[in-house]
């Protein structure tokens, strides 16, 4: 093999281990997961032995109450987690965008939520939301106030205050470092124009900021589709059906139903949703980019 | 907020009372497991929620029964296998954190240098493999490494594993260490690589053809050159990839048999519901955290790194 | 702490002494061997790990324990049984199990075992199994496909059965002159009486959250009142009269129950009893040791037993858990061994006073025990009302409680319309028993 070769080969070897492995354990799972989807399959099972059933799964699910009100709950659970964070987050990150000594002691103690188990998270809130043991409970009874029956009549209420308490730091995070890296000569020129803080906030901060804001939103809008540790430990989906996520749905049809056809259909369902939102995203993404220059390049040309 | 002005040093009271109070809510539910892991499970029940109780290692003692030296007196056998679950989680994430950072590694730079793909169809496919839950892969991930990644135990390679390690049936990826390694770098890879990209890019060009020129091949310039030059965005992929791998549950839960469980596993195992023992469950979960804690402590700059090299750069 | 050591060392050495006269060697070829065995997170099979060593101790026998929640446990077992050769040589199944695994022809006829001289022990008095029980839980085939019958046979032994019984607070109860209830009425009425009398507190802890416990709970109620899920022709009856009574009992309990009640597991229901917030509790026998344990308890001593309340009839639950030997399992014969010696009356007592539950006769009626647990000879009362078909253990039942858990859950948090809700269940149970062929013979 003569040192050219060598040469012309070495991205393909360089991206072999991650290619090979992403094709056997990502790729050809998800082919796998398309395939059994069409058949009557049960974990006892080699998908061989199935039977072809053709769209009945999907068929079933899209009539099963169930099924949609578990696709209503997720949605539910995804939006309003996303939008909330993303309003504190941004908000807390335009407030404490200064010299504040102790910042990075907040910066630091603030990424903790994140780093911990989502097992040990969802542990943690169920106990503080014990009807009786409870933290909440108990702080509500002593200053004489009714106690509130957390994951009982507001399941979905008290999960999506536990993934705010969680996510919501990230977004600060990521909103500070995008406020910190604006241009400051932007800034600069909008207070000599007198403008005021909120002026500045709307006018110029926001829009600047929007890109980094666009991902950062996309990113959790995602990660929020795939949240199941912290509810499977918190409430197991109840009551009812009313904090059963897809994703909590999916593994609860393989491994207790046994349905492993059923789970396939409703898992590609699942990727399916967050196809089309992902794209949605990129492609009003790639609308707020182009808009977002526009505005840059206004104000670099009334500076 | 009213007036802001930038530089000035004194800032209102009020701000401070909003950071203090920022710091008491994220750190609140971590302080009361810390404390809860120190009660009986009677004080915990009773609902004291005061600093008014005397501490005790006893569920500590519990969790770790497998690994102490000494007996116990509070306990009639050891149930719970923390010890064993803490190894299985560290050579877990371990393993797989330095194969994801090795393989990402390459595939990023590669990525990056010889672009014969475009950029954006890199990240956009990255997001697009990033987007899929790990619930998705539940399903086919349980089937395969059941059914179909197995080698049959008449096989030379399949004698030779039952012979050494043990076991019955034919020799398969689910119940093993490997099993789980594997989904977890292909699940880390794509983050990996998309972090890594933004920090190869800022790696002068100049050095490594200077390097080259010096007469080394393409990886000794990877390893000599490029690798050094990247050490933060490697530290904060490690960090992000082990808390990936050290934190998984629904995955590890369908792949692991009884000597592979992580610790996880044994905690939501534990939740079981005739015997709620909140102090042990607790303290379990105290000894999960302790890593991640640790990091985020000694090593919190590199993952606000990590975290806005992702969404900022890329 | 101490006494109970005692005790258990006192015990465990009149065993060996028994046993050392009885066998020389049936446990000879084994001896050495490493059993793995597939238990349930349960407080019965917490008291059998007590006893393991002395099997060990006698046999030579080692005895590996894979603990599990036990819908867990399931699950695993789901996929062990299945594979050509399983980890497992002897594994505990929940009653519901029984249908899934003998229909997929995965478990032992233990007939082989009990007709072989080498293994069968002479003095094991299979006749002291309660009958209940041993239909409930280890027969299959019988009438209906689940009880008992002559076209029957045998593949497993109860251990860890449970039945249903009332606890209540004596002292609430004194206190405020309220009469042990017998009837449901009594039952009901006491119960949202409690949180007006005592402040606070709830009436009657039960299980009601979404899915299994839900359903548990209603299923409790349904047999007393004269309900089924099925009539004998395998339609759904779950909505008629009975089953609305039931549901409106669970929907009172609940209401009149502890804070939270509607969320509550096993767990958080027991929980609440024992940290004394509620002043009866209406479940399975299987929480006596940890209501007497003061590490877990603060209501020790304060705690009395009344049979499970009678409506148009008595019917307490039949439920907890059998062992049998999969039959991928690598070590039967020594696991027989084992599965004999945990039910055998020296093992039965055993595991009795280490705090498990009884499934022989005679141990509810020894003098020891009863000396040591004062409620055993209530819970043996129960035990003659127990009924084993207050739910159907056919093989689509996982689904049909499923649906039947979560639908209650929306009536207990929800406030959906309880007929309409079971009517619901009703049209769903029958399609699932269409699709799996039970009316095919109308």
């Amino acid at each position: 093999m003569s040192a050219t070769t060598f040469n012309r080969l070495t991205p393909y070897l360089f991206l072999a281990p991650a290619l090979v492995i992403m094709v056997l354990a990502l790729l050809y799972p998800l082919g796998y997961m398309v395939y059994g989807s069409f058949r009557d399959w049960d974990p006892s099972q080699a998908l061989g032995e199935s039977e072809f059933t053709g769209l009945a799964n999907y068929v079933t699910l899209w009539n099963d109450p169930n099924f949609r009100e578990s696709v209503a709950v997720t949605l539910k659970f995804a939006v309003s987690v996303v939008s909330i964070e993303m309003l504190i987050g941004v908000g807390l990150a335009l407030l404490l965008d200064r010299n504040l000594r102790g910042m990075s002691v907040l910066r630091t103690l603030f990424i903790l939520p994140m780093m911990i188990a989502p097992v040990v998270v969802g542990l943690v809130w169920r106990y503080m939301y014990h009807p009786t043991v409870g933290i909440f409970n108990n702080t509500l009874k002593s200053i004489g106030l009714e106690p509130v029956d957390w994951l009982g009549q507001h399941a979905l209420l008290s999960v999506i205050i536990a993934d705010i308490w969680q996510w919501t730091p990230f977004i600060f995070i990521l909103s500070l470092a995008a406020l910190q890296s604006l241009p400051r000569s932007a800034l600069e020129a909008a207070r000599i124009d007198g403008a005021t803080g909120w002026q500045q906030i709307i006018h110029i901060k926001l829009p600047l900021m929007m890109p980094v804001l666009i991902v950062t939103g996309l990113l959790r809008l995602i990660d929020a589709f795939k949240v199941l540790e912290v509810i499977l430990v918190m409430t197991e989906g109840g009551p009812g059906l009313s904090t059963e996520i897809l994703a909590l749905r999916i593994s609860r049809t393989a491994t207790e139903f046994r349905e492993l056809g059923v789970a396939a259909a409703m898992s590609n369902y699942l990727l399916i949703l967050l196809m089309l939102l992902t794209l949605l995203m990129l492609f009003y993404n790639r609308w707020q980019e182009y808009r977002a220059a526009k505005a840059k390049r206004a104000i670099e040309e009334a500076v | 907020m009213a007036a802001v002005s930038d530089n000035s040093q004194a800032q209102h009271p009020a701000f401070y009372a909003v950071v203090v109070m920022l710091i008491i809510m994220a750190v609140g539910p971590i302080a009361l497991m810390f404390v809860n892991s120190f009660k009986l499970d009677v004080d915990i029940i009773s609902g004291t929620s005061g600093l008014l109780f005397l501490p005790t290692i006893q569920n500590y003692e519990t969790a770790l029964c497998d690994v102490l030296p000494y007996e116990l007196d509070h306990l009639d056998f050891c149930a719970l296998k923390f010890g064993g679950a803490f190894i299985n989680s560290l050579i877990i994430a371990l393993v797989s954190t330095f194969f994801t950072l090795v393989i990402g590694c390459m595939a990023a730079y590669a990525l990056v240098r010889f672009r014969f793909m475009g950029r954006d169809t890199a990240s956009g496919t990255t997001l697009m493999v990033r987007m899929v839950p790990p619930a998705v892969l539940l399903v086919p991930v349980f089937g395969l490494w059941n059914n179909e990644f197995c080698i049959s135990k008449t096989s030379w390679l399949g004698e030779i594993i039952r012979d050494n390690f043990g076991g019955r049936g034919d020799v398969c990826l689910a119940g093993t260490h490997s099993g789980i390694i594997l989904i977890y770098i292909a699940m880390n890879l794509p983050f990996v690589i998309w972090i890594l990209q933004s920090f190869i890019v800022q790696v002068p060009r100049q050095l490594e053809e200077a390097a080259r020129m010096d007469g080394a091949g393409p990886f000794q310039v990877f390893f000599k050159v490029v690798l050094p030059l990247i050490k933060p965005g490697l530290a904060a992929a490690a960090i992000f990839t082990f808390r990936i791998a050290w934190n998984e549950y629904l995955l590890a839960s369908a792949l692991s048999d009884r000597d592979t469980k992580t610790v996880p596993i044994l905690i939501v195992n534990n939740m079981s519901e005739f015997n709620v023992e909140w102090g042990v469950i607790m303290a379990t979960g105290m000894l999960l955290a302790i890593p991640p804690i640790i990091f985020t402590l000694f090593a919190s700059r590199q993952i606000i790194t990590g975290m806005t090299a992702g969404a900022v750069k890329g | 702490m101490l006494s109970i050591t005692k005790t258990l060392r006192t015990a465990a050495a009149a065993s060996v002494l028994f046993a050392g006269q009885a066998m020389a060697g049936p446990y000879d070829d084994y001896a050495g061997m490493t059993l793995v065995v597939n238990f349930p997170a349960h407080p019965h099979y917490d008291a059998v790990r007590k006893i393991l060593p002395e099997f060990t101790k006698e046999t030579g026998i080692e005895v590996e324990v894979d603990q599990l929640p036990y819908l867990k446990m399931r699950e695993r077992q789901t996929l062990e049984l299945a594979q050509d050769e399983g980890d497992y040589d002897l594994i505990a199944y929940v009653v519901f199990s029984k249908a899934d695994y003998v229909y997929a022809d995965q478990l032992e006829n233990l007939a082989r075992y009990f007709m072989n001289p080498k293994l069968a022990d002479p003095s094991y008095d299979a006749d002291d199994l309660i009958d209940g029980y041993v239909y409930n839980i280890g027969f299959a085939g019988g009438n209906k496909g689940y009880l008992q019958g002559k076209t029957g046979s045998l593949f497993g032994i109860p251990y860890g059965s449970e039945t249903s019984v009332l606890g209540y607070r004596k002292d609430i109860f004194e206190k405020h002159g309220l009469e042990v209830p017998e009837t449901y009425e009594q039952m009901l009425d006491i119960a949202c009486k409690i949180p007006e009398l005592e402040p606070g507190m709830g009436g009657l802890s039960s299980r009601a959250a979404s899915g299994h416990h839900a359903s548990h709970a209603f299923l409790l109620h349904l047999a007393p009142m004269g309900g089924r899920v099925f009539d004998d022709s395998w339609t759904p009856i779950v909505n008629n009269e009975a089953g609305v009574k039931a549901a409106n009992a669970l929907k009172t309990i609940v209401d009149c129950g502890p804070e939270g009640a509607a969320s509550f597991g096993f767990g958080e229901a027991l929980g609440s009893f024992l940290a004394g917030d509620t002043a009866m509790f209406l479940d399975t026998t299987v929480v006596a040791g940890q209501i007497n344990d003061p590490k877990k308890s603060k209501v020790v001593g304060k705690v009395g037993w009344a049979m499970h309340p009678m409506d148009v009839r008595r019917g307490s639950q039949t439920g907890g858990f059998g062992i049998g030997i999969p039959k991928n399992a690598e070590n039967k014969e020594a696991a027989f061994l084992l599965m004999q010696w945990l039910t055998s009356k020296a093992g039965d007592k055993l595991v009795a006073m280490a705090g498990g539950n009884p499934s022989r006769f005679s141990t509810h009626a020894d003098a020891d025990v009863n000396a040591k647990f004062p409620h055993m000879a209530t819970f043996g009362e129960a035990l003659k009302h127990a009924d084993p078909d207050w739910r159907p253990i056919i093989p689509v039942w996982g689904k049909i409680n499923a649906d039947l858990g979560t639908t209650l859950s929306k009536v207990l948090t929800e406030d959906l319309d309880i007929q309409e809700a079971l009517d619901g269940v009703a049209s769903r149970a029958k399609v699932v028993m269409e699709e799996a062929g039970y009316y095919t013979w109308q």
